[in-house]
């Protein structure tokens, strides 16, 4: 796909979509339209990451409220000194790449299902500390140890939007990039089998480092433009598993390891938070539901489906096959 | 604060480690011998717990009587998730069983949360409130009934692994899957079977820790993180292990609430268990 | 290596329903790729057999789908008349046919005895699970000694005699052994070889796979040599050792 991505044709019609998309807070559209592009955009963002994560290099990272949270905290902490908010997004991003760099030392000993309980226990903890610890003076919000974010009054609707589509954008290229690079052919030998792909030479923990980092990165400033949306940070939200759920979900849907399917796995997730707005006490269910039953019914979610169809081969070069390829084989369990 | 003030808090962290043990055990089961993360463990758990609470409150069914038709029922939702669910995924990659959990875990927890709001709830019995002292030692009775429990179903199930014919194939399929197939171990089904055992003891788990704490939809991931503590401490295929682990986790419960107060104690856990995962993932006494 | 020999069938066709196994041009995949082609072999009772192929033959394939573990895509597999073809390996089992497989296999922290145990595991074979137990004892005392032992305590050359006690308690007419030479000294494996032959005595059916030309010419009745997933050769072993083509590839004369 990458082929076709770069084709003269399909930059025109990209450039036109993000034109369109761009203009759009400038069309009037209703205000609730705008707010689930922007959530679209910052779920992209961060589910793109997890892909990156969990369908190509193998790290199936239950960690990202750490980083969503922290930048969170991080930019409580910018408005709160009085700083501009869009430093605060960024030292964010910064922050989480730090603390990802901190806990990759015990955490990437890990293997496999190891990996998975270790990168599940830090969010937790990071809760209960931030439950606890007041980085800040002064007074809270809610129940809980929420802070109210400061010095967002003046940002319009539009340009929060902008900001995610900005984000949003920038992960898609991100993706394409890496993926092409050294780093994405040897982010999917080590998905086949970290061994093997250390008897080629491919030092995998440094690989592994990269993208955990540039994901944390990406996903710390993804979670500082939603917190400027949503105005306040609450521990047990912004550590919380929810998050995870939605990136799971986001990736799963699409396809893991497949680089269009964050893109058509989002749309759906968004979807379905406009379609169970009204529904909130079996929201959880019917996603519960939906991961089990596209685990089991299309493990490679719809755009696996969609490319085991004979019509879409037809339709499309494949020339990108190499990398997508390592999806379909790898992590077989051949020990069970 | 002398070490004399410590008795208690040692005394109750050793019978809470007993509940820890219990709540663990089925997580260790399963992943011994399916070496799969059931991370909807926590959540089984709970419903264990909400499940004697229908009849606690419903039909007033003592919570530890209902385990008469908890246990049957939770066995056999564990033995159809492993048979129609979990063994779908194996095929498919690592991730696939434990993102179906996952889901597992998002339908349990709304589930509870649909039934009985999202509101905590406890197992409050005659027994369930009372407390006695030993000397200068306090101790809460559930606790001293959790340990019981955790004894004895510990002991039962060590007996069975060891002395039946299906506990030993569990253990050989777990040692060795290949082998255990050639001998002509349905292994389809013995891990169905592994799965519902597992299930049975997370019924118990829930009854006992719903008279001990106090529970709500959301407090599965808690006891999912203890629980992989107590794995992580005490290693895998020994039950000895487990218990050591469990009283670890109590221990650091109970000790860190008592120097740093009770809204740190969990912190105290989690991090023994970052700590231990980065030390010997495979625990104290894992293969 | 010989890769375009004229297949030597002396003496296969007698007759065949007189055979205990019969395997007619099985096809057997992995996924997409193909290991075996068009695979035909028989074993009648009470013979020794041997399959002799170096790595990458697809000789231990082919046992793991007479074991149920795989299914061939094609041809038909028949124990004592019966189809097995699609049969799963508990079934398998229950019928008679039991593997020791390559490595052993065995639950390395249970003990000895609990090894044997479970090798009594399908229901034909429980209930003659004493029985079993005293004589695979007399095969092979040292796993009377050693019986409280955990089975990864043992030597090379214990485990392998393990492993083929477990197998006997299954109660099997066919025994089917992967690659039981390997790793083992030469003074082992006469005494293994000569277990065989005593189990043979009893009246067990045996099929080999080996890598060892010459030792398995020697202690086998029948020989099929496979070459990349493709039976090259068969016959009496007696026969073969004097055939050109395999003094010349083999034993390189």
């Amino acid at each position: 796909m990458k082929e076709e991505f770069f084709t003269p044709k399909a930059r025109w019609i990209a450039t036109g979509v993000i034109v369109i998309l761009a203009v759009l807070p400038l069309t009037g559209i209703p205000r609730a339209w705008l707010l689930y592009l922007f959530l679209f955009f910052v779920y992209l963002a961060l589910s793109n990451m997890w892909n990156l994560l969990a369908g190509y290099s193998g790290l199936l990272s239950l960690c990202q409220p750490a980083f969503i949270g922290l930048a969170g905290y991080t930019l409580v902490i910018f408005t709160w000194s009085g700083l501009p908010f869009y430093l605060g997004i960024i030292v964010g991003g910064i922050v989480s790449m730090a603390f990802a760099l901190l806990i990759s030392i015990p955490v990437f000993r890990l293997r496999g299902i190891y990996f998975a309980i270790g990168t599940l226990v830090v969010p937790e903890v990071l809760r209960v500390i931030f439950f606890l610890w007041r980085p800040i003076g002064g007074e809270l919000h809610g129940a809980g140890a929420g802070y109210r974010l400061k010095g967002l009054v003046g940002i319009s609707g539009a340009e929060t939007y902008w900001m995610a589509l900005f984000i949003g954008i920038i992960s898609i290229f991100l993706v394409r990039l890496i993926l092409a690079s050294k780093l994405g052919l040897g982010l999917a030998a080590i998905r086949d089998s970290d061994s093997t792909a250390a008897s080629i030479g491919i030092d995998v923990f440094k690989l592994k480092l990269y993208s955990f980092v540039i994901c944390s990165l990406m996903t710390g400033i993804a979670g500082g433009v939603f917190y400027v949306y949503q105005g306040y940070v609450e521990p047990t939200t912004a550590f919380g598993i929810r998050w995870t759920m939605i990136l799971m979900l986001s990736t799963v849907i699409g396809g893991m390891g497949i680089k269009e399917g964050p893109i058509l796995g989002t749309a759906v997730v968004v979807f379905l938070h406009f379609f169970l707005a009204e529904y909130t006490g079996i929201n959880l269910f019917i996603q519960g539901v939906l991961l089990v039953t596209i685990m089991i019914v299309a493990p490679h979610g719809i755009m696996g489906l969609i490319r085991g169809m004979r019509v879409y081969r037809l339709l499309v070069q494949r020339e990108q096959e190499a990398i997508e390829c390592g999806s379909h084989r790898a992590g077989r369990r051949s020990d069970l | 604060m002398g070490f004399a003030d410590l008795s208690t808090p040692v005394v109750m962290g050793i019978l809470l480690g007993g509940l820890y043990a219990l709540i663990a055990l089925g997580l260790s089961l399963v992943f011994g011998v399916m070496r799969l993360i059931n991370v909807a463990h926590g959540d089984l758990v709970v419903f264990g717990s909400y499940f004697a609470y229908a009849a606690l409150t419903l039909f007033g069914i003592d919570p530890i009587l209902s385990l008469i038709l908890g246990m049957p029922l939770l066995f056999a939702i564990g033995f159809t998730i492993q048979k129609f669910l979990m063994s779908r995924s194996f095929g498919v990659s690592m991730e696939a069983a434990l993102i179906i959990a996952f889901g597992l875990s998002l339908i349990l927890q709304n589930l509870n949360q649909m039934f009985w709001t999202p509101l905590s709830r406890g197992l409050t019995t005659s027994y369930s409130v009372e407390s006695f002292s030993i000397g200068e030692i306090f101790i809460q009775l559930p606790f001293l009934f959790d340990f019981a429990a955790a004894l004895v179903v510990m002991l039962s199930l060590s007996i069975f692994l060891k002395r039946t014919y299906l506990g030993k194939a569990i253990l050989a399929a777990s040692q060795n899957k290949r082998g255990a197939l050639l001998m002509g171990v349905n292994t389809g089904r013995i891990y169905a079977l592994t799965f519902g055992i597992a299930m049975a003891t997370a019924a118990m788990a829930g009854v006992f820790m719903g008279l001990t704490f106090p529970f709500s939809p959301t407090t599965g991931l808690s006891f999912l993180v203890i629980s992989f503590g107590v794995i992580v401490i005490g290693g895998l295929g020994s039950m000895i292990g487990t218990f050591v682990g469990g009283i670890v986790m109590g221990l650091a419960q109970t000790l860190g609430a008592q120097f740093f107060g009770d809204a740190a104690q969990m912190l105290i856990a989690y991090t023994i268990v970052l700590v231990a995962l980065s030390i010997r993932p495979q625990g104290i006494f894992g293969r | 290596m010989i890769s375009s020999a004229p297949l030597l069938k002396n003496h296969v066709q007698e007759s065949d329903h007189e055979a205990l196994l019969k395997v007619t041009e099985i096809a057997v995949f992995y996924g997409n790729l193909q290991v075996l082609w068009d695979v035909s072999l028989t074993v009648r009772p009470c013979e020794i057999v041997a399959l002799i192929g170096s790595n990458g033959s697809g000789k231990s394939t082919l046992l793991d789908t007479l074991s149920g573990v795989i299914h061939p895509a094609e041809g038909m597999i028949e124990f004592s008349g019966r189809g097995i073809t699609n049969s799963e390996p508990f079934e398998i089992v229950s019928l008679g046919i039991t593997q020791v497989p390559e490595g052993r296999q065995l639950f390395p922290d249970l003990t000895v005895l609990d090894n044997l145990i479970m090798g009594s595991y399908s229901r034909h074979a429980r209930s003659k699970k004493e029985q079993n137990l005293d004589l695979v004892y007399e095969h092979f005392p040292i796993l009377e000694e050693r019986k409280h032992q955990l089975a990864k305590a043992l030597s090379g050359g214990e485990q392998q005699m393990l492993a083929i006690g477990r197998g006997l308690m299954s109660d099997p007419r066919l025994m089917l052994l992967d690659e039981m030479s390997l790793g083992l000294a030469p003074i082992i494996l006469d005494k293994l070889y000569q277990a065989l032959k005593e189990i043979r005595e009893r009246g067990i059916t045996i099929l080999f796979v080996e890598q060892n030309v010459r030792r398995s010419l020697d202690e086998a009745d029948r020989a099929y040599i496979i070459e990349r997933g493709r039976v090259v050769l068969e016959g009496p072993t007696v026969e073969l050792r004097e055939e050109e083509t395999v003094k010349r590839a083999y034993f390189g004369l």
